[in-house]
């Protein structure tokens, strides 16, 4: 499922900046579990990368993170035990759990994003920006690949023309200097060589634009305006002070207000956003296969 | 979608971020974030200042020639950032910023972070490593004159960049978790990072001590050759 991917860059980014902005920001509990739970959804249902690994590697992080907070924090009234003559306390450990959250969730949200916007689509985003740097962007993702080539060539020619024994460890690591000295000669070089083309070519006489095959379409509009909408609404209620949630020296309660539900149904649509669109796509497809 | 006109959106920016944005970040992080204050705050800052120097580079006349240039160094340290445990990402970004100029450095360090993360991960971090790089990049950049007269000088920088490195990577990595800043978590942050400190500091001073000396050659021959 990778509906997400043919979204306009520019709404993807809002997005995510929107979602994962405000849980990096929020120390309420329920905004952060919401934040977990629509991001660990988003991720799981795209199936990206290695999934058990990364679920486990975010527990191991979760339980670290929680649990280092009250070692160093001592405030709070509900003292659990002590240790080395310091009191750890519940509200230390809570605080640490709320952290952890955070910053696991945020981990989870920024998994997809790079799946997402790749390195072409931060070219488009960069490019609406600034001309300059997003032609350097180009031109370096391009040498990264060219320049792995090259070293491999200049180390067969090195190898052949048995300068360098391979089995003796100091001359291999001479080879490998001398063919990244000759490597760096060579991208030198052949960079002037680009520049001369560009310049031949006509670069600088007028204004840059960058091509973007990146459409703007409705739905584009409707994932922007929804996430700039809700988080709009997520930061209002934060702004007046609806979102309030202290740790020292008790843990406040959740009072039902206003405000604060609306924030939590705000932030819950935000959250769940993605994961509806990917649902949605599948579903689609699903129908239209069975018409078949 | 059009891009946006960039001449006058680079001049605002220059105005911008320092008199219009900044403040305005501080307050709104104040007004809306009360508990999370000082982690919008500092990412904002670090987001605006890497954007500030951005326009400044794309502003002055550099010619294409440079610009490729600095695009070639920065795919250097790009690849070099998959050497496991020593990096020369920092060694790179010095010795552009010695041999092109402060501003060459800046882009060149931001750059390397931002792309390189396509491979290692992005996240908040990113803007924070864009800055710290690049200001390794500019101050070398700065100090050009005295760093390639001396290389007992270059070793020291190299050090300190290192563990420059760290220090402010630290301060992002406390503020995030905590919210506030707290010197005890600081100083744990710290001396938990020590293995990776050192591994920076080892390895910025073996990679300047091995490519001082051929980039630097090779750098005046391409400013001897080709006037950059």
């Amino acid at each position: 499922m990778k509906a997400l991917d043919s979204f306009n860059p520019l709404a993807v980014f809002v997005y995510f900046m929107a979602s994962a902005g405000i849980a990096m920001f929020s120390m309420d509990p329920v905004i952060l579990l919401l934040s977990m739970l629509g991001a660990v959804t988003l991720f799981v249902i795209r199936r990206e990368g290695r999934q058990t690994g990364t679920h486990l590697f975010s527990l191991f992080l979760f339980l670290t993170l929680t649990v280092i907070n009250p070692l160093f924090q001592h405030n709070g009234r509900t003292v659990l035990f002590v240790l080395n003559d310091n009191p750890i306390t519940l509200e230390a450990l809570l605080y640490g759990a709320d952290a952890a959250a955070m910053v696991v969730s945020v981990l989870y949200w920024f998994r997809s994003f790079s799946s997402i916007i790749t390195s072409d689509k931060l070219l488009y985003l960069f490019g609406l920006l600034s001309p300059k740097p997003a032609l350097m962007i180009s031109m370096a993702l391009r040498f990264v690949p060219l320049f792995r080539m090259q070293a491999k060539r200049t180390d067969m020619a090195q190898r052949a023309l048995g300068k360098y024994k391979e089995d003796n460890a100091i001359d291999f690591i001479r080879m490998k200097l001398s063919v990244f000295s000759i490597m760096v000669s060579w991208a030198l070089e052949n960079g002037i060589i680009t520049a001369d083309s560009m310049a031949a070519r006509g670069y600088g006489t007028g204004r840059r634009t960058c091509f973007s095959p990146y459409k703007f379409r409705p739905q584009d509009a409707l994932l922007l305006g929804l996430s700039l909408m809700l988080a709009g609404a997520v930061g209002a209620a934060m702004a007046l002070g609806g979102l309030e949630f202290a740790f020292y020296p008790t843990v406040s309660k959740i009072s039902p207000d206003f405000l604060r539900l609306a924030a939590y149904i705000a932030y819950a649509l935000l959250s769940f956003l993605p994961a509806t669109i990917e649902i949605g796509d599948a579903l689609k497809w699903q129908y239209l296969r069975s018409r078949i | 979608m059009k891009p946006i006109r960039n001449e006058k959106l680079r001049r605002t920016v220059r105005y911008l971020v320092p008199f219009v944005l900044a403040p305005g970040f501080v307050a709104l992080g104040i007004t809306v974030f009360h508990e999370k204050r000082y982690a919008f705050i500092s990412l904002c800052i670090a987001v605006s200042a890497v954007a500030l120097f951005a326009t400044g580079f794309d502003k002055k006349r550099t010619g294409s020639r440079r610009l490729v240039i600095v695009s070639v160094l920065t795919a250097l340290s790009i690849v070099g950032r998959f050497i496991p445990i020593f990096k020369p990402v920092t060694a790179l970004t010095v010795l552009t910023g010695m041999y092109l100029g402060a501003e060459s450095g800046f882009l060149a360090g931001s750059l390397t972070a931002v792309l390189s993360n396509f491979y290692f991960g992005q996240g908040p971090w990113t803007p924070f490593q864009m800055l710290s790089w690049g200001l390794l990049g500019f101050l070398a950049g700065i100090l050009a004159e005295p760093l390639k007269r001396s290389r007992v000088l270059l070793f020291i920088y190299g050090i300190i960049a290192g563990a420059l490195y760290s220090f402010i990577m630290d301060v992002w990595t406390v503020v995030w978790y905590n919210g506030d800043f707290s010197i005890k978590l600081y100083l744990a942050a710290l001396v938990s990072a020590i293995p990776y400190t050192v591994s920076y500091v080892v390895s910025n001073v073996v990679f300047l001590w091995v490519f001082a000396k051929p980039f630097g050659e090779k750098l005046t021959r391409m400013h001897i050759k080709y006037g950059i």
